[in-house]
């Protein structure tokens, strides 16, 4: 091995449930992600890719191999990895200021950098109409991209996001996904991205590591070689299409 | 899990244990004086003597404090002359609970839907509601006297009052909340009148309402035993504050063991009544996710 | 497709100035059917009533409006109705105020550590169910009476109702909620402070509004059975041994009104503090 360590390193992760039938969630996953790299992790319902991301955020402790973020074990959660949840988990009684700002106030920055830290990233996800709103306000996708800035808002080492996106109808998920890519063009941040739809995968992702069904192992790693910044002639680019059949063939 | 709720119920066992040794030993340390916190043993003694109905005739004179043995005779003597016992004094009170959830669930439920269900009743009825809710029940029972005279009705009208008062707010809050999806999901699937409101509005409403039930199982409770301390001659309430009527009452001199005793049973039987309301609660709803 | 009846619908229904407009009617309707009912009862109705162990004589069971304000401004102008609703009201205020700081505390304290909930389990279940009233005997035994056994009476009525209340408030906090803030890098004490105690307020500032309710209900039996210093129950009690049943109807129309105005307090605290929820009302 050369160059500097990997962001994230998994090896041989693997998940039992426990209780009266134990369930095995994840066979034996192995999975690195690089610096700056957006990483997608695909697979079908129920395979285990939230199980995998609770264990790579330090929720769950992983029942064989281990997970290691920049060197060091990952033994519990931590701001290190900014990790959103697939439920809605805005908190609603916080402004969207006060949600962006909750990371550093845990972190115990002063008021004023606080401030300037939650209006730019408010500023660069569009709402700064809204910084002093409750999230009732909001729509469900505008909920979801406060969840990611109040992420960013700590500067984590590596970003997980368990389908963002999932709850929204197709146009405003295909919004949001051009407002996170834009925010990833400004921020390269490394991100490791759970969804179970491709195109949002491919659309998206440098590489994407597809799971099998549970018990989940990695199926298939495959590079996105599209040229950013993607847009909706992407889309309909013949590599895209050939890339979408190949994940189609491996899926099934 | 299965471990998880054994050791609940092993602490909880231990808690209560743990209470009541603390309890025996500090009541009978002579800390404290025993007309105000009764030995253990006399609330014992209170309490078989009240279920039996009857007095044992009276074991070794030397062995007993003169004191409270005086006191304590006065308030379980004067009950057992009248023939009072705790299950029957309890009988009585449950009786009226009853009586007052038989006749007070139905009006508030009927009360509640309607005023849930169609905006014009809503507009009509609730600032009555609003201001009726705001009297306390048991503040009518002098008026409610001067018009029934000194009978069972009296007693039993507050209770009816009270449950029906409770029982409007969930049936309201049931109603309104289904009436949006639920309803216009039904209406386009062609459902009338009728229909919608058997197979769509009750059962949707229903898991608000029985959770209200509960409620005012407990506010029933608190009534009748409200009702029977201000004026009743028999049931729980009069067992704890040792009969009279009315201010007379405050110059009773009551036995610390009794009142004990008598609320132990209120909670217990309180409790048996919840038990029941939620097991029935439980199956009716077995659908709700 | 839309209803066919179109007037009597909930969501194409009339505005606010009609639904005012009907509320004022039936109110007004009710006072009126009040009136007529007096004038009609005016000597019809018995005035010799049998209370169990005496008849009482000259009961007027419908007083007429006038004889209602006339008693109204002579309880006004003695001074007895507003310091009887100062003594009631005071005693409503700290008693609810000290059984729901202590209930709330607790009920905090046995939402959060799962041991200390199975330890306190047994005792909030009994508590739940005594009826409050019930423990005034023992604290006429122990205190004695006097303002401390009724204070202490209404405290322990909304004692156990913010206690159940705080405890569920605290249990049923949203699980995704705590797994974000640890994400973010809160610990224990600033999770506590910034997601459980908001998550839980709704839940909180619900039962305090049914708390004080009891603490009325409470304070008025108390006070029924104690009735020695000027208080509202006084007044019931005094009405009802002469017995005068306009005092007695001015005596519970001011409770009445005290209850409702207390609730209409809570309720506005409570909509401004939980404006944030994403439903409203």
């Amino acid at each position: 091995m050369t160059g500097p360590a990997p962001r994230l390193d998994a090896v041989d992760v693997g998940y039992t449930y426990p209780g009266d039938t134990p369930t095995q969630a994840l066979e034996s996953v192995n999975l690195t992600v690089q610096d700056s790299e957006f990483v997608a992790l695909l697979g079908p319902v129920g395979c285990g890719k939230t199980t995998l991301l609770r264990i790579l955020a330090g929720f769950l402790r992983p029942t064989k191999g281990a997970v290691r973020c920049d060197g060091a074990e990952v033994d519990g959660p931590s701001p290190q990895r900014g990790y959103v949840l697939q439920e809605d988990a805005i908190f609603p009684w916080m402004t969207v200021r006060e949600n962006v700002e909750f990371g550093l106030l845990a972190r115990g920055m002063p008021p004023a950098a606080r401030v300037e830290v939650s209006s730019e990233l408010i500023r660069l996800i569009g709402l700064s109409r809204f910084a002093d709103a409750h999230p009732k306000e909001l729509s469900a996708g505008m909920s979801k991209m406060v969840e990611v800035a109040r992420v960013l808002a700590i500067d984590p080492a590596i970003l997980l996001l368990d389908e963002p996106f999932g709850a929204l109808d197709a146009q405003t998920r295909a919004r949001m996904q051009d407002e996170l890519a834009r925010l990833w063009e400004r921020r390269r941040k490394t991100v490791l991205f759970v969804t179970h739809d491709a195109e949002e995968a491919l659309y998206l992702a440098d590489r994407i590591v597809v799971l099998s069904s549970r018990p989940g192992r990695v199926e298939a790693d495959i590079p996105v070689e599209l040229p950013r910044p993607r847009s909706l002639e992407s889309r309909f680019s013949p590599a895209f299409s050939a890339l979408k059949r190949r994940i189609w063939e491996t899926l099934s | 899990m299965e471990r998880l709720k054994s050791q609940r119920l092993m602490l909880g066992l231990a808690s209560l244990g743990g209470m009541v040794l603390s309890y025996t030993l500090l009541s009978h340390s002579h800390l404290l004086r025993p007309e105000i916190v009764p030995p253990a043993r006399e609330i014992a003694v209170a309490f078989s003597e009240l279920v039996v109905g009857t007095r044992p005739p009276p074991p070794m004179e030397g062995d007993v404090h003169a004191g409270h043995q005086m006191h304590s005779s006065d308030h379980v003597g004067t009950l057992l002359q009248q023939g009072v016992t705790l299950q029957g004094s309890l009988a009585i009170t449950a009786a009226r609970v009853l009586f007052g959830l038989a006749a007070g669930v139905p009006l508030g439920i009927l009360l509640g839907l309607l005023m849930g269900f169609s905006r014009r009743a809503d507009d009509y009825l609730h600032p009555i509601y609003v201001l009726l809710r705001s009297v306390p029940p048991l503040a009518l029972i002098t008026y409610v006297m001067l018009w029934l005279g000194h009978s069972e009705a009296h007693r039993l009208i507050p209770i009816v009052y009270a449950v029906a008062a409770t029982m409007v707010i969930p049936a309201y809050h049931g109603a309104r909340d289904v009436l949006g999806t639920y309803v216009l999901a039904a209406r386009s699937l062609g459902a009338r009148r009728w229909l919608l409101i058997r197979k769509v509005l009750v059962p949707a409403a229903g898991p608000t309402v029985l959770a209200g039930l509960r409620y005012a199982v407990a506010i029933a409770w608190m009534t009748a035993v409200g009702s029977e301390m201000l004026m009743s001659e028999n049931g729980m309430g009069n067992l704890i504050v040792g009969g009279g009527l009315w201010a007379s009452r405050t110059q009773t001199k009551a036995d610390p063991a009794v009142v004990i005793v008598g609320i132990v049973a209120l909670a217990t039987a309180g409790w048996a009544m919840d038990a029941l309301a939620r097991a029935g609660t439980a199956r009716l709803t077995r659908w709700v996710r | 497709m839309l209803p066919r009846n179109k007037k009597n619908n909930f969501f194409f229904g009339p505005g606010i100035r009609t639904r005012t407009a009907r509320g004022l009617l039936s109110l007004g309707a009710l006072a009126i059917v009040y009136g007529v009912a007096a004038e009609i009862g005016r000597g019809r109705l018995p005035d010799r009533i049998w209370l169990g162990t005496h008849y009482v004589e000259n009961v007027q069971l419908l007083p007429p409006y006038g004889s209602l304000a006339e008693e109204a401004v002579f309880l006004l102008q003695s001074g007895i109705l507003l310091s009887s609703i100062a003594v009631s009201a005071g005693r409503v205020l700290l008693g609810f105020m000290l059984g729901a700081a202590f209930g709330i505390l607790l009920g905090i304290a046995t939402g959060r550590a799962t041991r200390a909930e199975y330890l306190a389990d047994p005792w909030v279940t009994f508590f739940r169910f005594t009826p409050a009233l019930a423990l005034l005997p023992l604290y006429v035994l122990w205190f004695g009476y006097g303002e401390g056994t009724k204070i202490l009476l209404v405290a322990s009525s909304v004692a156990v109702v913010t206690l159940l209340g705080a405890h569920q408030g605290v249990r049923s906090v949203p699980r995704v909620y705590l797994d974000a803030a640890s994400a973010l890098g809160a610990g224990p004490g600033l999770a506590f402070r910034k997601i459980v105690l908001p998550a839980a307020l709704p839940h909180i500032f619900a039962s305090l509004r049914i708390g004080l309710g009891l603490a009325w209900v409470t304070i008025v039996v108390a006070e029924l059975i104690d009735a020695r210093m000027p208080s509202l129950g006084y007044l019931l009690t005094l009405a009802g041994g002469y017995p005068r049943v306009s005092t007695m109807v001015v005596g519970i129309a001011t409770i009445g009104a005290l209850v409702l105005a207390f609730d209409l307090f809570a309720l506005s605290v409570h909509a401004r503090a939980t404006r944030w929820m994403r439903r409203t009302g």
